[in-house]
């Protein structure tokens, strides 16, 4: 049986919502609903929740500038490299809505990369070729980039 | 000591699609890796970036050679004469923080230090070159990348303090003259085509100026989940060919069936230009604008296209300043520029 996210008590409310912009599974027992201020017959508890999430939580600050996404909402530029690690939930959808709901970079990249960075970065690329030789029925040119993407695999189990 | 009234860039006559495309231009944005990016850095750390950079920047040999210039160390005309030529923004010479400028000596290649980002390389060349300017700031950013560690993501590629800039850090972008479209209004379909293929479009000073004398920038929005390559070839292969065909038939068409109207345009321009005794910017633009045309549409021929090009950038106030008087009060702009104008045209 499921058990209230406050207490031990079983949960009589079950909902599933967007809390901070992480999907989130709520448990209430009654007590606990109604101390929410929740009317049971009604629906609307979600946003009352999502506001006490959101008070509760202490806010999140970058380890290495002391960035908060506050501080990021009033600049528009974030603080560090650390950051996009530190807020990396937070700046998924930003980063999704400016960039044509890119994630992955291809492209060129810098020198000092490790080896295993380097090749899944290769491999990512050719990856990407590989898939435009097949839509242009390229098929030898493929075949080429399907053995060398095989042997940068090979070297990664090495 | 840079001239910065070195014209060579501006060209157009002879570059590739130059009768359309202004100029080219290739940014990139580059970060130092375990430092704070620059709105959250100290003033220590700023210096330390900048004497990194200062050293990398002399490092740079081989044909290019840049000039150090530490922007506390140029006077307030000279900033501005650089930021007219879209060489150094406003927010590097309005930032508190120590900043510099590395300028190759063709005025054609600038490295901006500590701007948003701790580097900004760019280039820019007459006509369409994209490729031309991107092997240049590509060539810088290795160079530099020998002495210099970037921050970087195995996902979001290159770090930037705008996550706007992440992945590539390249932006691209071009300015183009579309006089004919104006006229046959038909620039909505510049507008869609803009949108379609996540391309921005801006006025001739950036973001959010006006179109003076019908010159549009174009550039890419998206930074990452493309390669250089790709974003380059949105803009040069997709986007302006089309274009420019639209603006070379809207001016044939204009020719074609109401040749007097854009005779007068033309003809009104150099009027203008020759008798003014006050031009404002946003005038002298437009006169600009129309006599381009003339000669890009063989209705004039004894004035000098690229003058006009030189001229776009040698009206802006620092410049006229620059040509005249440095101490010219900015209610004598008006009045100088006429001069200068007629004088830049033999006019
Ligand atoms: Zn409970
Ligand atoms: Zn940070």
């Amino acid at each position: 049986m499921t058990t209230c996210d406050l207490c031990d008590k079983p949960a009589i409310y079950h909902d599933v919502r967007i809390v901070n912009n992480v999907p989130n599974t709520v448990h209430l027992c009654k007590e606990h609903a109604i101390e929410a201020g929740i009317d049971i017959a009604q629906s609307d508890f979600s946003v009352v929740l999502k506001i006490q999430e959101q008070s509760k939580s202490p806010i999140k600050s970058c380890p290495d500038c002391g960035m908060t996404i506050p501080d990021y909402k009033k600049a528009t530029l974030l603080g560090c490299p650390t950051c996009y690690e530190t807020f990396s939930g937070e700046l998924d959808g930003v980063i999704k809505r400016v960039q044509n709901n890119k994630s992955e970079h291809i492209g060129s990249c810098p020198n000092q990369l490790g080896e295993s960075t380097q090749r899944e970065l290769l491999i990512r690329n050719l990856l990407k070729e590989l898939n435009e030789a097949v839509q242009t029925e390229a098929y030898e040119k493929a075949a080429v980039i399907r053995d060398q993407i095989k042997t940068l695999h090979e070297q990664k189990d090495d | 000591m840079i001239d910065p009234t070195h014209n060579q860039l501006f060209s157009s006559a002879e570059a590739p699609f130059g009768d359309v495309v202004l100029s080219s231009r290739a940014r990139l944005a580059r970060n130092l890796d375990g430092f704070p990016f620059v709105n959250k850095s100290s003033g220590d750390d700023c210096a330390e970036v900048t004497e990194l950079l200062r050293k990398a920047s002399i490092e740079v040999e081989d044909g290019i050679s840049l000039d150090w210039i530490p922007i506390d160390e140029l006077d307030e005309l000279r900033a501005q004469l650089f930021v007219e030529r879209h060489l150094v923004s406003s927010k590097l010479i309005n930032n508190q923080y120590p900043r510099a400028v590395a300028i190759g000596k063709e005025l054609i290649r600038s490295v901006m230090v500590n701007e948003e980002d701790h580097i900004r390389i760019q280039c820019i060349r007459p006509g369409l070159q994209l490729s031309a300017v991107f092997d240049d700031v590509y060539d810088l950013d290795k160079r530099l990348n020998e002495s210099i560690s970037y921050a970087f993501h195995k996902d979001l590629g290159y770090l930037t303090a705008c996550p706007t800039n992440l992945g590539t850090g390249a932006r691209f972008s071009v300015m183009v003259h579309l006089p004919g479209l104006k006229i046959v209004k038909d620039l909505g379909r510049i507008q869609n085509a803009c949108k379609a293929m996540s391309l921005a479009i801006r006025g001739f000073q950036g973001e959010g100026s006006k179109a003076l004398g019908d010159i549009y920038q174009v550039s890419n929005q998206v930074t990452l989940g493309y390669t250089e390559e790709e974003l380059l070839s949105l803009i040069a292969d997709q986007f302006l060919p089309p274009v420019i065909d639209w603006e070379r038939k809207a001016r044939m068409h204009i020719i074609e069936t109401n040749a007097a109207e854009l005779d007068d345009r033309i003809y009104r321009a150099i009027g203008t230009i020759k008798t003014a005794r006050l031009l404002s910017l946003e005038e002298a633009m437009q006169c600009l604008g129309h006599i381009r045309l003339g000669i890009a549409t063989n209705r004039i021929n004894d004035i000098d296209i690229n003058l006009v090009n030189q001229s776009f950038i040698n009206i802006q106030p620092a410049h006229v300043k620059w040509h005249s008087d440095s101490q010219l009060p900015e209610t004598d702009i008006p009045k100088v520029r006429c001069e200068l104008i007629r004088e830049l045209l033999h006019l």
